[in-house]
């Protein structure tokens, strides 16, 4: 199989008539009349809200903006620009209420609190992953970077239970957006249009039944770099072409890299390529300027990453009948 | 020092990460991320674990794959800490 650098590169206008054959048809097989895109402020939803727009036209597709007191403001108003231009209709939800009783936000507290006492609602936190992985062996282990009031820093390795106990806290944002997201899907009658690109789905950079939880995944074929390639052909404002992915889900900023994938996209995705491909890895090598060590590093990692989170690609099993029962 | 630190640790992995496995799921030499064994969350437990029992320090720059990534490659580390 072929395998150069150029090998994610795109035909532009082939992909977005494909993408928006495929929005359609879903729309019309679910008998949906149009499209409901969480707006994060973000490339993938930024995206998918202008190929929405694409298949189904400009008044069929709702934006919905979910901020919550510790997203970016940024993310907000880049939203909103972009919805601008495309000229659809948006709904803002300020979603901090229905985290604040659900208990988000304290529950997360209360895990730092097991490693972290005199932690309190004024430090700004983040979680990350050793940096750089293709210079440096290590585990995915995660550390919990804290901020006090006085703007120092610390870092923690965290024990299983305050990692547990944090992700499953900060998960409920995507979880709540999801509610919303359903609710405006069915009092319009439209469906829920998933963001997800192939570079998080194979492994696992999503949350289950929450930016996980959607109707159909348009870009779900495609690569990270492949989806900057689609949103500058299609428009897509700069000042979310040029910010950094983050999940926006920590007090602290954080990018994807740090947060997730341990190395830029422009290498990760031609590794989860030639990964996905089974290229030789002398091949590899050679057109990545990388050492066999480093390749076979990133595909340990995304053996590990993919095993971990292959539950969340799939229907919950179920026990085939015997006998008709 | 804790005698037989394999016997230890493969007591504490297939309790913890294996529960309901079948009889003799990996061996020795086996890598722990490669079948699947330990992810993210179980490294930390696995450290936690090691620390507390064998009374050592493992510094973030010692996790890694050469020292973490068999019951092989854990013994000897365990065992190199403990010298």
């Amino acid at each position: 199989m072929k395998f150069d650098k150029d090998v994610l590169t795109l035909d532009c206008k082939q992909q977005v008539a494909r993408i928006s054959s495929f929005i359609r048809r879903q729309t019309q097989a679910l008998k949906r009349e149009g499209a409901v895109v969480g707006l994060s402020g973000g490339i993938d939803s930024a995206l998918i809200a202008a190929l929405c727009v694409e298949a189904l036209g400009k008044d069929r597709v709702l934006g919905l903006i979910l901020p919550e007191k510790e997203s970016s403001p940024e993310s907000c108003k880049f939203a909103e620009k972009h919805a601008l231009k495309l000229d659809i209709n948006t709904e803002t939800v300020e979603i901090t209420s229905t985290l604040e009783a659900f208990g988000t936000y304290k529950k997360r507290d209360e895990a730092i609190k097991q490693i972290l006492p005199e932690y309190n609602e004024n430090y700004k936190t983040k979680i990350v992953l050793p940096s750089d992985l293709l210079s440096r062996d290590a585990f995915n282990f995660f550390k919990l970077i804290i901020e006090d009031e006085k703007g120092i820093r610390k870092s923690i390795r965290l024990k299983k239970e305050t990692l547990n106990g944090i992700v499953a806290a900060t998960n409920t944002k995507q979880r709540m957006r999801m509610l919303h997201l359903y609710f405006y899907a069915e009092k319009n009658n439209y469906l829920v249009c998933g963001t997800t690109n192939k570079s998080e789905t194979m492994q696992g950079f999503f949350v289950k039944y929450g930016d996980g939880g959607v109707d159909i995944e348009p870009i779900a074929h495609l690569f990270k770099t492949q989806v900057y390639q689609l949103a500058e052909h299609m428009g897509v404002i700069r000042e979310i072409i040029e910010r950094k992915p983050s999940p926006d889900t920590y007090s602290l900023p954080v990018n994807d890299e740090e947060f997730f994938f341990r190395m830029p996209f422009a290498t990760l995705d031609l590794l989860l390529y030639a990964w996905e491909n089974k290229i030789k890895l002398a091949d590899i090598c050679g057109v990545m300027e990388l050492t066999e060590e480093q390749v076979k590093r990133a595909f340990r990692d995304f053996t590990a990453k993919s095993h971990a989170s292959r539950h969340a690609r799939k229907m919950p099993p179920i026990l085939k009948a015997e006998d008709g029962k | 020092m804790p005698k037989n630190t394999k016997k230890i640790l493969k007591e504490f992995i297939l309790d913890s990460f294996l529960p309901f496995a079948e009889e003799n799921p990996f061996g020795d030499e086996d890598s722990f991320m490669e079948k699947g064994i330990i992810n993210s969350t179980g490294v930390l437990e696995l450290l936690q674990f090691i620390e507390e029992t064998f009374e050592i320090t493992v510094e973030d720059e010692e996790v890694i794959p050469d020292n973490l990534d068999s019951l092989n490659k854990l013994t000897s580390f365990i065992e190199s800490k403990l010298a």
